[in-house]
């Protein structure tokens, strides 16, 4: 998998949809990049390693 | 400024469920927690460490036009500085609107000093940032 380039600053994000679970509603959703570009949002990614784990 | 933030990690959005309902400290949490089983978003920005099959902590600025503007990585054993994050967004919606400007390190908010770089600025910048 080394050959693999990572996205870049100034590069255009691919569009991406995944799964969430929505504190907020307590209910499954979905986060897509397009709709946020279609709503003209600004997003923040914030990854972390492991549920169960300390953040 | 609308701006979403999702968490991100590979587990799956029901493990989140589980976690969420059960860890006391994520309680006032309500940002949607987003899940990468397979570990395609996080190998997209970078951070998925192939080895353990966990994202490193990352977190990552985009526009409204989907162009990446920010991006800080740590190691499993150092967390983020929320205040750092929050003063880099302000910077990036606030430079979005001014675009000949930029902000220096020690800007934190809208109203504080920022440089607009010149060709008079070069090698002035201490001078620049005391006016």
């Amino acid at each position: 998998m080394s050959d693999y380039t990572p996205l870049k600053l100034g590069q255009r994000v691919p569009d991406f949809d995944l799964d969430t679970y929505e504190p907020a509603r307590g209910d499954f959703g979905t986060f897509s990049l397009a709709s946020q570009l279609a709503r003209k949002r600004w997003t923040i990614l914030f990854f972390y390693p492991a549920d169960f784990t300390f953040v | 400024m609308g701006c979403d933030v999702v968490t991100v990690s590979t587990d799956t959005k029901f493990v989140h469920l589980a976690w969420r309902e059960h860890e006391k400290e994520l309680a006032k949490v309500t940002y949607p927690m987003g899940a990468d089983p397979t570990g395609s978003l996080s190998r997209t920005f970078g951070v998925l460490d192939e080895a353990s099959g966990l994202a490193l902590r990352g977190t990552f600025i985009i526009n409204p036009e989907g162009i990446l503007l920010g991006s800080e990585m740590n190691f499993y054993n150092l967390g983020r500085n929320i205040d750092e994050l929050m003063r880099k967004f302000k910077a990036n919606v606030y430079l979005a609107r001014k675009t000949s400007e930029a902000c220096p390190s020690k800007w934190k908010d809208e109203g504080d000093k920022t440089l607009a770089p010149s060709a008079r600025m070069v090698g002035k910048v201490h001078e620049a940032l005391q006016v």
